[in-house]
């Protein structure tokens, strides 16, 4: 190779290696193009506000924190008062409830009676029951309940139903202090009330006049006892009992203070053998006293029995599964002979033995599951049948013992609001007392 | 007229001082039994609910219609539960799930 050839290849290699860096040097050391001069500027600005941003954050955080400070200082404070004020018991439960808590409840009903009775037909104005709850934690329960009702004559009746303190002993039983509705059988104590009951009235003998203790004064302890995959139910009752009426009759209410110095004896077992199978068997005993004439006293040793044992017994069943509901109960009660003053006989006489017996049994169905209507959803056929006798008082027996039948249709506004059609056919066991049959409407509200 | 007596008495005074100890005894003792776990019964015993859904379904229907749980506040399910308690002589254990079903059912 030549000289001229090596200079021409040494030009070549500087020319190719140093052109491409000769340009870069040239072209960083040229002014920027409009372009990137204005990106540049916006880079700058965007720096800016980010510094002031940067500012602003601290100033909030900072504020942030005596807040949070401020707040914490402020439930410590808090706490601290509660804790002083009330330290919660151990049994306290349901937080956020108060310690006294109510509940009013109760039913009313309207209704019309019509049909071949011997009083004309009527609107009556029926019953209003308010019933009044008040809890105290979870321990104890006041209850009460009153009865108000417009007599035929304009007047209004009222009754105290029931008034009574539930104490709360353990899982399995609670004392009950007070007038309570009678735990015998179940239409009294669970039953009546007109959005419960599935007929216009009570069962013959199950209401007032009848076999049906309707309520007592004393104590119950009553509870619930596991047994295996069931279990028992128990109320057991010792109460002022019974009384001798001015007709010769047993009254078998609730009475503030004891005629005598003897207490009823009570309650009623329940069992489950199935889950909607419910059967129970009740027990009452007591002595009741004959009314004395205070103005012509019998002489003692009269041998006359001025005081007599009062039985009562009875079973009950139901099952409720569903739409079907079936029911049955059977009270029986038997009364020694008793001397005793009378409305008719002032000046006393010898009462034979009294008994008294009664029985239902009631079948209803709602037709929920026959069809899509909303209308047959609603409606309950329910028939009733019943029988009541009594013997030993010919005057009781003249007015109540009898068999009843009732076949009714309700329909279920709400599952607390009832309308009810029914005829109540009741056929008297004594001679020469006509039957009567009596169509029924009632319309009933449980709230 | 008065053989009946003693036996009577004797059984009030069981009830009644029996009750009174047993009352003081279940408070301080017994009492964590009678919570009603509604404070927090899905996050302890997420199935206390649905026991509570049978029992309601099994225990009320017995006497009456089941009335809907949006019917009452919690409060109100509280007292009215404890009236069927002793109404019913309803097993304490189906109380509580029962009542944990209605307040969690209100949307109250």
């Amino acid at each position: 190779m030549t000289c001229a050839k090596y200079r021409s290849v040494a030009l070549a290699t500087v020319a190719l290696i140093g052109l491409p860096a000769l340009a870069q040097e040239t072209q960083e050391q040229s002014p920027p193009d409009p372009q990137t001069a204005a990106l540049l500027e916006r880079i700058e600005q965007l720096e800016a506000e980010l510094a002031d941003l940067r500012g602003v954050v601290l100033q909030s955080t900072e504020t942030a924190s005596k807040a949070e400070a401020a707040a914490q200082d402020a439930v410590d404070r808090i706490a601290e008062v509660q804790d002083q004020a009330s330290p919660a018991p151990s049994y306290a439960v349901s937080p956020g409830m108060p310690d006294t808590k109510w509940h009013l409840a109760g039913y009313a009903d309207v209704g019309f009676v019509g049909g071949d009775t011997p009083g004309p037909d009527s609107f009556v104005s029926g019953k209003f029951n308010p019933a009044l709850h008040f809890q105290y934690k979870d321990f104890l329960l006041f209850e009460g309940e009153f009865e108000y009702a417009t007599t035929g004559d304009g007047k209004t009746e009222s009754e105290l139903e029931y008034s009574q303190i539930d104490l709360v002993l353990n899982d399995h039983a609670v004392l009950v202090v007070g007038k309570y509705l009678s735990p015998i059988g179940q239409f009294q104590e669970r039953l009546h009330p007109s959005w419960i009951n599935k007929v216009q009235g009570a069962p013959a003998g199950f209401g007032h006049d009848g076999v049906q203790p309707t309520s007592d004064t004393g104590v119950q302890l009553r509870g619930s006892i596991p047994a295996g995959s069931t279990r028992l139910t128990y109320a057991l009752a010792v109460g002022n009992g019974p009384r001798t009426t001015s007709e010769g009759g047993v009254e078998l209410m609730g009475m503030g203070s004891d005629d005598n110095s003897n207490k009823s004896v009570g309650g009623r077992v329940g069992f489950f053998p199935m889950p909607a199978l419910e059967v129970g068997g009740s027990y009452l005993t007591a002595r009741v006293d004959g009314i004395m004439n205070p103005d012509m006293p019998v002489p003692s040793g009269s041998g006359l029995p001025l005081d007599a044992r009062f039985q009562l017994w009875g079973v009950d069943a139901a099952y409720t599964k569903g739409p079907l509901a079936a029911r049955f109960e059977y009270l029986k009660s038997e009364r020694g002979k008793l001397f005793t003053v009378t409305d008719e006989e002032p000046d006393g006489v010898l009462l034979p033995d009294l008994e008294m017996e009664a029985w239902y049994g009631q079948l209803s169905y709602r037709l929920s599951g026959f069809s899509d209507s909303e209308i047959i959803h609603r409606l309950e056929p329910v028939v009733r049948y019943g029988e009541f006798s009594i013997s030993g008082h010919p005057e009781l027996e003249e007015e109540n013992a009898q068999n009843r039948l009732n076949a009714g249709l309700n329909y279920w506004l709400a599952p607390t609001i009832v309308a009810k059609a029914g005829l109540e056919w009741r056929d008297y066991t004594v001679p020469g007392v006509p039957d009567e049959t009596l169509i029924q409407f009632q319309l009933g509200y449980g709230f | 007229m008065k053989s009946c007596i003693i036996p009577a008495f004797t059984l009030a005074a069981i009830l009644l001082t029996g009750g009174s100890a047993a009352i003081a005894q279940s408070v301080s003792q017994s009492a964590p039994e009678e919570t009603p776990a509604t404070e927090s019964a899905a996050e302890t015993d997420p199935m206390q609910i649905v026991r509570g859904a049978k029992a309601w379904n099994e225990t009320c229907s017995r006497c009456h219609n089941l009335r809907s749980p949006s019917e009452l506040t919690d409060e109100e399910w509280d007292v009215s539960v404890t009236h069927m308690r002793v109404r019913g002589n309803l097993p304490a254990s189906d109380v509580r799930d029962i009542l944990a079903f209605l307040q969690a059912s209100n949307n109250q």
